[in-house]
C-alpha cells in the first residue's frame, strides 16, 4: 500500500517550488560582496598604471620577460595546482616571503643607516642579554629562589647593566659613577666591532635562532646550533659580497639578515622537513631565476623597460620642485619611525586594558560602561584624536609640534580602542577549559594570565596589532592637526624631530606642488609605495593567523 | 590492579594487618566484603565533611542541605542524573564555584576540620591541595614536561623536578608510552594519553585530594578502562571523589557512593555494595536499575 502510494507520486513527480526571489536575493549579496573589491581594484590598477608606466616599454622587453617568467612560472604554477595543491601553497608563500622579506630589509636598512647607530645596538642588546644570561643561571642553579630574591636579582641585574651605579641619579645628585653600566663599557670598549659585524651579531643572531628552531625543531639542540651558525656565517658573508655589487658593508649585511635569510631557512627548512611540498620551491626559483634572466636578456638585447615612476631614486631621494627628481625617502623614514612609536606605546596600554577587561574587570555597571564607551571611542573620527594629540602633547604638555614623539602618541590613542577590541577577541578565544586547568591546580589568576592565557592568545593579539596599525599608516588628518610638516628634505634621524610621513607627503604633492607630473605620476608613485607597504604589514598579520589557528 | 595479582586469592579476613603493605591491600579486598554487615569498612575519620550545604545559582537552588562524610584514601563516587548538582558538589570542595559569579554557597563543608568557606581560607591555596581533573581532557599548549610540571611551578615546590616529573607520569600509567618524547606538545597525544596527562599533571604537586569531574566521558571505552584502573590505584594514597554518570562505572571503581537525585538532595550514601545490590530508598533503586534518570 505504501509502496504504492511512493511510486505513484514519484511518477508524477514532486512538483516545483519556486526559487526565483532566493536567486535574486543570492546574486544581489554577491554584487554586494563584491562591490567595494572590485572598485578599489580598478581604482589600484588605475594608480599602478600610472605609476609604472608598463605601456611605455619596448614589445621586446614585455615578450622577454613574458618568456623567461611569466610563462614558467604559470606553467610550474598550473602543475602543481593540478599535482599537488599544499606545494603550490608552500611555494606561493615562499615567494611572498621573498617580496616581504627584501621590502622588511629595506626599512631595516634605512633605519639602521640614518636613526639607529648599530654599535649603541649592540652594546644595548649585549646589556640586555648578559643580566637574561645572569638570572637564568641564578634562577636554575637554586629552583626555590624565594620569589622577592628572584625579583631583586632580577631588577639588579638590569640595572647595573643598562644604567651601572649609581645609574640615573649620578647627573641628579652630583654623585660619581661607581660602575660603569654594560652600554657605556661596550661603547668605550678599547675594541669596538664594526658595524657590519654588530648588526650581523645582533640582527642576524636574532634571525638565526629563530631559523633553526625552524629548520631543526625536532632535530636536537646540536643540530639547531650548526643550522644557526650556518646562517649567521652567511650573514656575515654579506659584508664581503655587498662591497662587490657596490653595496656597504653595513647594509648589506641588513639585507642579508632581514631579506635574503629568511626565505632561504624557510626554503632549506621544507626542503628538510616537508618531503612532500619540496617540490613546490620550484616556483620560488623559477621566479627568481626567470627575473635575472629576464633583466640579463633585456640588457643584452638593449631592450628599454618601462618609464617607471617608482624607481630606486624615487625611494632614495627627498622632495624636488621637478617631479623628475621627486622623491619619497623622508616620509619613508618618517611613516617607520611613526609606527614604531604607535607600536611601542599603543600595545602595552592596549594589551594590558584587554587583559584586564577580560580576566580581570567584574561584570558589573562600569564594565558595561567601559565595554560600550571603547566601541564608540573606535568609531571616533581621526581629525578628532588629532586635535586631541594637539591639545594634550603640543599646547598643554609644550612638546613641539609635529614631532615622531608627537606624531606617534597621537595615532596610539586613535588605534588604542581597536587594539583593546581586537586584543579581547584574541583573549575571549582562548578555551575556558584551560583556564580551568590552571585555576583548578592552584594557580592565581596572574599566573594562569601569565602562563595560559597570554601565550595561547598571543598570536592573535599580534594580529590585531598590525592590522590596526595599518590602520595607523595611512591616517594623514591628525598629523596635519598637530603640525607634522608636509615635505622634509632629510631623514629624521631622533624621535623628538619632526617628521612627515608617506601619506602626508600624498596630500602635499596633490595639493600644493601643482603641475601634471606631480598630478598624474608622483602622486601615482607615492600611493603604490604606501599601498605596498601596508599591503605587506598586513600578509604578515594574516601568515601569522592562519599560522597559528590550524598550527595549535 | 595489575599490581595487586598476588592478593587477589587471599581470603579476605585471612589478611595481616601487621604488614602495612597488606594493609592497603586489606581496605580493597573489605570493601568487597562490607555487605556482610562487618562494617570492615569503618572508615579512618573522613576528610571531607559536609553539614547543610545549600548551593544557589541565583535564585535557583542547585543542592539541598548537604551531609555527607566522605573517607581518606577511598575512591567516592557521586552518581546522579542530569542536572542533579553533582558537579556543583565537587566544585564546591575546591572552591571552583568561586569562578562563576551568581553561585552562593551556604552551610559548612570542612576539610580536615577547616570550613573551606571561612572568610579566612584562600580559594587559591585551597586549590593547591585538592587537584582537580576535568571532563573534557584539557591539558596546556605546551610540552608534557611543562604540562606535568606546572603545578610545580606555579607553586614553588622544592625538589627534582625531573624526577616527580617522571614519578607522576609512571603513577598515571603514560610514563612508557611517553618517555621519549616529554619534549613535544601535550595536545599530540590521543584523548585517552591527555587524560591520563591531565592526571599526572593533577597528582604532580601531591595533593590530599584528587577530584574528577566524569573523566572518562569523553573517552573510548579502551581509554576510559585505563583510566579506571589508573583511578583504583591511586586511592592507595590519595582521597579520590569522582563524578560519573556512568553506574557501572561507580560500580567498578568506588569504594563509596553517594546518589545524587534531581532537585540537588543526597539521597542516599553508602558502600557503593549496598548501594548497589541493596538501596534503602526506592527512588535509588529506580535510578539504577534505570526506570528513569
Amino acid at each position: 500500500m505504501a509502496t504504492q502510494n511512493d511510486s505513484s507520486t514519484a511518477a508524477g513527480g514532486f512538483g516545483r517550488v519556486s526559487r526565483t526571489a532566493g536567486l535574486l536575493f543570492r546574486y544581489l549579496l554577491l554584487a554586494a560582496t563584491l562591490f567595494g573589491l572590485v572598485v578599489m581594484t580598478v581604482l589600484l590598477l588605475y594608480v599602478a598604471n600610472d605609476a609604472f608606466q608598463p605601456l611605455t616599454a619596448d614589445t621586446g622587453w614585455h615578450l622577454t620577460y613574458l618568456a623567461t617568467l611569466l610563462a614558467p612560472a604559470f606553467a610550474v604554477g598550473a602543475h602543481l595546482y593540478r599535482t599537488n595543491a599544499e606545494a603550490l601553497q608552500t611555494g606561493a608563500l615562499a615567494v611572498g616571503l621573498v617580496v616581504v622579506s627584501l621590502l622588511f630589509s629595506g626599512g631595516a636598512a634605512l633605519l639602521l643607516v640614518d636613526v639607529v647607530v648599530p654599535l649603541e645596538l649592540f652594546a644595548v642588546a649585549v646589556a640586555v642579554l648578559a643580566p637574561m644570561a645572569v638570572v637564568v643561571a641564578v634562577v636554575s642553579r637554586d629552583r626555590a629562589l624565594s620569589f622577592t630574591a628572584q625579583f631583586a636579582t632580577t631588577v639588579a641585574a638590569f640595572y647595573i647593566s643598562l644604567f651601572g651605579l649609581p645609574g640615573p641619579l649620578e647627573s641628579l645628585l652630583g654623585l660619581p659613577s661607581v660602575v660603569p653600566s654594560l652600554v657605556d663599557a661596550v661603547l668605550y670598549a678599547p675594541y669596538a666591532p664594526d658595524p657590519w659585524l654588530a648588526v650581523t651579531l645582533v640582527v642576524g643572531g636574532s634571525v638565526a635562532l629563530a631559523g633553526s628552531r625552524f629548520v631543526a625543531a625536532d632535530r636536537g639542540r646540536r643540530t639547531q646550533a650548526t643550522v644557526a651558525g650556518a646562517v649567521l656565517v652567511g650573514i656575515a658573508l654579506g659584508a664581503f659580497v655587498g662591497p662587490l655589487l657596490g653595496v656597504d658593508p653595513m647594509p648589506a649585511t641588513v639585507v642579508a639578515a632581514v631579506g635574503i635569510a629568511p626565505p632561504a631557512v624557510y626554503a632549506t627548512g621544507v626542503a628538510a622537513n616537508r618531503e612532500h611540498e619540496r617540490i613546490g620551491l620550484l616556483l620560488p626559483a623559477v621566479v627568481i631565476a626567470g627575473t635575472g634572466l629576464g633583466a640579463l636578456a633585456t640588457d643584452a638585447l638593449g631592450f628599454a623597460g618601462p618609464d617607471s615612476w617608482v624607481t630606486w631614486a624615487f625611494l632614495t631621494s627627498p622632495h624636488s620642485r621637478f617631479a623628475e627628481q621627486a622623491g619619497f625617502y623622508p616620509a619613508i623614514a618618517g611613516s617607520i619611525l611613526l609606527m614604531l612609536a604607535v607600536a611601542v606605546l599603543a600595545f602595552p596600554v592596549g594589551v594590558g586594558a584587554a587583559v584586564y577587561l577580560e580576566e580581570y574587570a567584574p561584570e558589573n555597571r562600569f564594565k558595561r560602561v567601559v565595554d560600550v564607551n571603547i566601541s564608540n571611542l573606535a568609531g571616533v573620527p581621526s581629525v578628532v584624536y588629532g586635535l586631541l594629540g594637539l591639545g594634550i602633547f603640543v599646547t598643554y604638555l609644550g612638546r613641539s609640534a609635529g614631532t615622531i614623539l608627537v606624531g606617534g602618541a597621537t595615532l596610539g590613542l586613535l588605534i588604542l580602542p581597536i587594539v583593546i577590541i581586537s586584543a579581547r577577541e584574541a583573549i575571549r578565544s582562548v578555551p575556558n577549559d584551560v583556564r580551568n586547568a590552571s585555576y583548578g591546580m592552584g594557580a592565581t589568576r596572574w599566573q594562569t594570565v601569565k602562563n595560559v592565557v597570554l601565550p595561547r592568545s598571543f598570536s592573535g593579539i599580534l594580529t590585531g596589532t598590525i592590522l590596526a596599525l595599518g590602520r595607523a599608516i595611512g591616517e594623514t588628518a591628525p598629523l596635519i592637526m598637530i603640525g607634522a610638516p608636509n615635505v622634509k628634505f632629510a631623514a629624521p634621524t631622533a624621535l623628538g624631530e619632526a617628521a612627515s610621513a608617506m601619506p602626508l607627503q600624498v596630500y602635499a604633492w596633490s595639493s600644493l606642488y601643482a603641475g601634471e607630473e606631480f598630478y598624474q605620476k608622483v602622486v601615482p608613485a607615492g600611493v603604490v609605495v604606501l599601498v605596498v607597504i601596508l599591503l605587506a604589514m598586513n600578509s604578515v598579520a594574516i601568515v601569522l593567523r592562519n599560522k597559528y589557528q590550524t598550527g595549535e | 590492579m595489575t599490581e595487586n595479582t598476588t592478593e587477589t586469592t587471599a581470603e579476605p579476613d585471612g589478611n595481616t594487618t601487621a604488614d602495612p603493605t597488606n594493609d592497603e591491600m586489606a581496605i580493597e579486598t573489605d570493601v568487597a566484603s562490607a555487605t556482610d554487615g562487618q562494617n570492615s569498612t569503618a572508615t579512618p575519620d573522613p576528610i571531607i565533611r559536609s553539614r547543610d550545604l545549600d548551593v544557589f545559582y541565583g535564585e535557583e537552588q542547585a543542592l539541598d542541605s548537604i551531609d555527607i562524610d566522605i573517607p581518606e584514601k577511598r575512591v567516592t563516587a557521586i552518581i546522579g542524573p542530569s542536572g542533579c548538582g553533582k558537579s556543583t558538589f565537587l566544585r564546591c570542595i575546591n572552591r571552583m564555584n568561586d569562578r562563576i559569579d551568581a553561585c552562593r554557597v551556604e552551610g559548612e563543608l570542612t576539610l580536615r576540620g577547616k570550613n573551606v568557606y571561612d572568610p579566612d581560607v584562600d580559594p587559591v591555596a585551597l586549590r593547591r591541595r585538592v587537584g582537580m581533573v576535568f571532563q573534557e581532557p584539557n591539558p596546556f599548549p605546551k610540552s608534557i614536561y611543562d604540562n606535568v610540571a606546572y603545578g610545580l611551578e606555579i607553586q614553588d615546590v622544592e625538589g627534582d623536578y625531573d624526577e616527580i616529573v617522571e614519578q607522576s607520569l609512571k603513577r598515571a600509567a603514560l610514563w612508557d608510552e611517553v618517555s621519549h618524547q616529554l619534549d613535544s606538545s601535550g595536545l599530540e597525544l590521543s584523548g585517552g594519553q591527555q587524560q591520563r596527562l591531565c592526571i599526572a599533571r593533577a597528582i604532580a604537586p601531591d595533593p590530599e585530594v584528587i577530584l574528577m569531574d566524569e573523566p572518562a566521558s569523553a573517552l573510548d571505552p579502551v581509554a576510559t578502562s585505563q583510566v579506571e584502573d589508573l583511578i583504583e590505584e591511586l586511592a592507595e594514597d590519595y582521597t579520590v571523589v569522582i563524578v560519573t554518570h556512568n553506574m557501572q562505572q561507580a560500580a567498578r571503581i568506588s569504594d563509596k557512593t553517594a546518589v545524587f537525585l534531581t532537585g540537588g538532595e543526597l539521597v542516599e550514601f553508602g558502600d557503593t555494595e549496598r548501594i548497589f545490590e541493596n538501596p534503602d530508598h526506592q527512588r535509588v533503586e529506580d535510578y539504577i536499575t534505570g526506570k528513569f534518570g
